[in-house]
């Protein structure tokens, strides 16, 4: 079975300062996998390593395709990110926000209306600017923008850094219904709790290491705990 | 203040804003304050020149900003796109140098003196304004500028491309994450920048004549129209480049001792009160 993503050996530096080192392993076709590791460990260096925003060396392969290093190619091929910070275009209205994932002229359930009707907070606020919504209503647009490119991986970024507990249960129940069309998640989150409600498997980063992986169960044991520091 | 002033001042807006729109639109993609499109609106009058003699100034109109884009297109492939990680003010002597270059190979192939441009026929003489007899080439391009500012802007709110442009010049990055072929965007730009310096040598041509030096002599006021305007902001200096012509031309006017400083003394008061200029945000 060929993987959606793929790390083989990757290492990772920003300006020659080391942040990953020989990471390797596999996201397969519809599974949800957490990545965590305590802050500094290299999970968001691992996810932008995707889009070469770091210098990076080793394969990156989608769907066995070893990408070339353009940043735009990812989206086209079906990887999507919902980067740290949510980095909305402020000067941008909801709608054209979400437009934006067009760019990646990918075709599949998602489109301007199944995402209304996933977060009906943006359908209310579509022509507001992206900057004049909530922390929770950013993090929605985010991740709307890159359903609009129907991927088949979507990877998020400490996804619920900063929003209410009410908020996270919205965006978990949202991430159910993108798992139940098929589409395979990679979960950076700081809370554990997160990630056992939506993975089925963990892997663990330290220093920049893959340093343990395995089932979600798990990451309850002692000894992974102690491991990943969370 | 007259009619006829007004329009003086509206005529000289009109082309600072289609020249200032292009460096704009550059600096708020690339980051690259180029210093070179002041040699590029000269190269496209001295082009208007040798196109409206072989063959006639309409041609021109349509070949000279479009040989713009082609060196618009070697600027970025060549120059912009392998020096976007170096510091602005290494690439901002890049293309000072480039100017320079520019100017010269102008000044071997046209020579040193000052050439005359007619405009076509039909736009000889003067139009009837509320009254006031007032040349019709300066009508003229006062109306190729609102037309063009109209389907830039159109263009830019309407088109998945202008879209591009726009997320772009406010987060490449996050632009390249989303799939946006970045590099393609500014390709794109760079290319209408400089096709719209030529457009503006080009109605320059007839309005100024051509000379060495008009390259430079612009700069400044360009530079000063994108400044004050919000660097990076397309409607920024359009309304700058406007408003710039007006109180060059009324100046000159009612207080001709101080005509020369007060495009400085605009920037100085603006950049004073709001230091982002007028609209402060990109594109």
């Amino acid at each position: 079975m060929t993987s959606v993503l793929e790390f083989r050996g990757v290492n990772a530096s920003y300006d020659g300062a080391v942040v990953l080192q020989d990471v390797t392993f596999a996201i397969d076709d519809g599974e949800t996998v957490g990545l965590v590791g305590r802050n500094g460990a290299g999970k968001s260096t691992a996810l932008l390593s995707v889009y070469a925003v770091p210098t990076v060396t080793g394969d990156i392969a989608i769907d066995g395709k070893i990408i070339s290093g353009r940043r735009y190619e990812p989206a086209a091929l079906g990887v999507c990110l919902v980067p740290q910070g949510k980095r909305i275009l402020p000067n941008l209205t909801v709608t054209e926000n979400l437009h934006l994932g067009r760019a990646a002229k990918r075709s599949g359930i998602w489109n301007i209306d199944t995402v209304f009707d996933l977060f009906p907070n943006l359908a209310r606020g579509a022509k507001r600017s992206g900057i004049a919504l909530s922390g929770g209503e950013q993090q929605m647009l985010a991740i709307g923008r890159a359903l609009m490119a129907n991927p088949r991986l979507l990877m998020l970024d400490e996804p619920t850094e900063g929003l209410a507990p009410v908020i996270i249960d919205q965006l978990v129940e949202a991430l159910r219904k993108v798992q139940s069309g098929g589409t395979s998640l990679l979960l950076v989150e700081q809370r554990i709790g997160m990630i056992q409600q939506l993975a089925t498997r963990y892997l663990a980063l330290r220093k920049g290491l893959l340093v343990s992986e395995g089932g979600i169960s798990d990451l309850d044991k002692r000894d992974v705990q102690e491991m990943i520091a969370l | 203040m007259n009619i006829a002033q007004l329009l003086n001042g509206l005529a000289l807006g009109s082309l600072l804003m289609i020249l200032s729109s292009g460096l704009a639109m550059i600096y708020g993609l690339r980051g690259v304050m180029n210093f070179a499109h002041g040699a590029l609106y000269m190269s496209g009058a001295y082009l208007a020149y040798t196109v409206t003699n072989h063959v006639s100034f309409w041609a021109a109109l349509i070949v000279c900003p479009l040989a713009l884009a082609v060196i618009g297109a070697v600027l970025e492939l060549v120059f912009f796109r392998h020096l976007q990680t170096r510091s602005h003010i290494e690439v901002g002597l890049i293309t000072f140098g480039l100017a320079l270059i520019i100017e010269r190979i102008i000044g071997i192939i046209w020579g040193p003196h000052t050439l005359p441009v007619p405009a076509p026929d039909v736009l000889n003489g003067t139009s009837n304004v509320f009254g006031t007899a007032y040349p019709t080439y300066r009508l003229f391009i006062l109306a190729i500028a609102v037309v063009m500012a109209a389907a830039l802007v159109f263009w830019l709110r309407v088109s998945d491309t202008g879209l591009h442009i726009r997320a772009a010049s406010q987060d490449g990055e996050t632009s390249a994450i989303l799939g946006i072929n970045v590099d393609r965007v500014s390709l794109t730009v760079v290319c209408l920048g400089a096709a719209l310096a030529g457009l503006a040598g080009t109605l320059a041509a007839p309005y100024f004549s051509v000379q060495p030096g008009m390259g430079m002599a612009i700069l400044i006021n360009v530079l000063i129209v994108v400044v004050v305007g919000g660097v990076g902001s397309l409607g920024g200096a359009m309304a700058a480049g406007m408003a710039l012509g007006i109180v060059q031309t009324v100046g000159a006017v009612w207080l001709p001792n101080l005509a020369a400083l007060l495009p400085y003394i605009a920037l100085v008061a603006v950049l004073a009160w709001r230091p982002t200029g007028f609209a402060g945000k990109r594109v």
